[in-house]
């Protein structure tokens, strides 16, 4: 198959979990034999074009100035759906447009009327749970896409059951064109050598302290807030613990005032983005990784804190807690609530025979979230898209 | 992050200000954006402090663009 995927992030421009969803996914459908074009936005540093095997990248340029977020979204999608044109014309149609959340709608609705090729899209996250049900005209323009993009979908794929629910009640897509495929973990990935002191080091943790991990953007959804809150409670019983925080947003100098007030900013290392060699080595180096989430339509950190073997601290929200099973592979509790969240983490970082069990088991269950099995599924929507698609 | 800081970071990414190349004036910047030159080039130190941006001198006038990190910060906010 031919396959145009449209999304406005692919590596090294990790916004959030569709780049990663989109690499992953579109490697495995180019190694089972598939000609896919990931059209996306440039990135600094980044080549415009990219090829390796049948699989291609296209980074496009903005080259209009838009006044505002929105309006920008809306003209990138003019210059992907010209993108879109160009590679039909010079590879030939694609089989399939494959859309991911609603900033790629209007391209991608546009496209498939113009090549007469069969839509499907993909939800990781809807504007509801991403603003708290709180209406503003951006949030009506965003919900607006995605209701568009389901109704012009032949298919729509939600990644995780809770997702697939907010589908169908909040868009009212109807259920049989729904099809729930989660995410991946490259689990190679993670079998590398690790220099675990270095890179300890790299974040200020020292010989004999132990590391709890936080990995996300820096934003009110993922809860860092309360687990710095927890972080007292946890280093009083655990003096030897450091707190490391994965990634960066607007939320960082808030977060940093916090670790201040709650007088542990000495044990907190704010670390930046760091790149997938560097995620692999933290979560390598980790004692525990903390998910404290407030919405979390999938949550793949849980998956590569699995396939790291390190033992896991999630909230019970959304995604997540279908990954997790309580005590099985992890340990749940429930979202904003810092006390949970340490009693939690202390208990792991106190009980090795538990670390061990939970370990054990998250390193079997990561094992049925390959890509490929992903791509195996995806290409089994793809197929059904085609089939319900008629142009007369 | 203060809200100038914000503001002036999803501005420069709507622009397209992401390379030297395509670096804006801080002038030009500030006029649009309603703020003052002192204003803005305060928002901007905290910007390149945090490595989210570069300030260059082109051509006898000092110019802005963002890293891929401003990038990835400008774009979380809506992600």
């Amino acid at each position: 198959m031919r396959v145009f995927i449209l999304c406005w992030e692919y590596p090294p421009r990790i916004i959030g979990g569709l780049a990663r969803h989109v690499e992953g996914l579109s490697r495995a459908l180019a190694s089972l034999g598939n000609e896919v074009h990931v059209i996306t936005l440039d990135f600094p540093g980044a080549p415009y074009e990219e090829h390796e095997g049948s699989l291609y990248i296209h980074r496009v340029p903005v080259s209009v100035p838009a006044p505002s977020f929105h309006s920008w979204v809306l003209l990138f999608n003019h210059f992907f759906e010209k993108r879109a044109g160009q590679l039909a014309h010079e590879y030939g149609a694609p089989d399939v447009l494959h859309i991911h959340d609603w900033l790629t709608v209007p391209a991608g609705v546009a496209a498939k009327h113009l090549l007469r090729t069969p839509l499907v899209m993909t939800f990781h996250s809807t504007e509801a749970s991403r603003s708290s049900n709180s209406p503003s005209t951006e949030s009506a323009m965003v919900e607006g896409l995605e209701w568009w993009g389901s109704f012009e979908a032949a298919r729509v794929v939600a990644v995780s059951g809770w997702m697939k629910s907010e589908v169908l009640t909040r868009l009212r897509t109807p259920g049989e064109k729904i099809e729930q495929i989660p995410n991946a973990v490259e689990p190679l990935k993670f079998e590398g050598l690790v220099d675990v002191k270095a890179a300890r080091a790299r974040w200020n943790v020292g010989e004999g302290q132990r590391m709890i991990t936080a990995v996300g953007r820096l934003t009110p959804q993922k809860g860092f807030d309360d687990l710095i809150r927890a972080y007292p409670t946890i280093r009083r019983a655990v003096p030897e613990s450091r707190l490391v925080i994965v990634g960066d947003g607007h939320m960082r100098g808030e977060l940093e005032s916090l670790a201040d007030r709650e007088h542990v900013r000495d044990g907190t290392t704010f670390a930046g983005f760091i790149d997938d060699d560097e995620l692999v080595a933290a979560l390598r180096s980790s004692d525990v990784v903390v998910v404290p989430s407030r919405f979390e339509p999938f949550g793949i950190v849980a998956l590569e804190a699995m396939a790291a073997g390190v033992p896991l601290v999630v909230s019970r929200v959304g995604g997540l807690a279908e990954i997790v099973e309580d005590s099985v592979d992890g340990i749940e509790v429930e979202p904003n609530n810092p006390s949970a969240i340490a009693a939690a983490t202390v208990r792991i970082l106190s009980d090795r025979e538990l670390v061990s069990r939970l370990v054990t088991k998250g390193e079997e269950k990561v094992k049925s979230y390959s890509w490929e099995n992903v791509a195996k599924r995806t290409l089994g929507v793809y197929q059904e898209a085609v089939k319900v698609t008629k142009y007369e | 992050m203060s809200e100038g800081a914000k503001v002036l970071l999803s501005t420069l990414m709507v622009l397209g200000a992401q390379s030297p190349q395509k670096a804006l004036p801080i002038d030009e910047l500030a006029s649009k954006l309603g703020m003052g030159l002192p204003e803005l080039q305060k928002e901007l130190d905290r910007l390149t402090k945090a490595g989210y941006a570069v300030t260059t001198r082109q051509e006898g006038r000092v110019k802005v663009y963002l890293t891929g990190t401003g990038v990835i910060t400008a774009s979380s906010a809506y992600s």
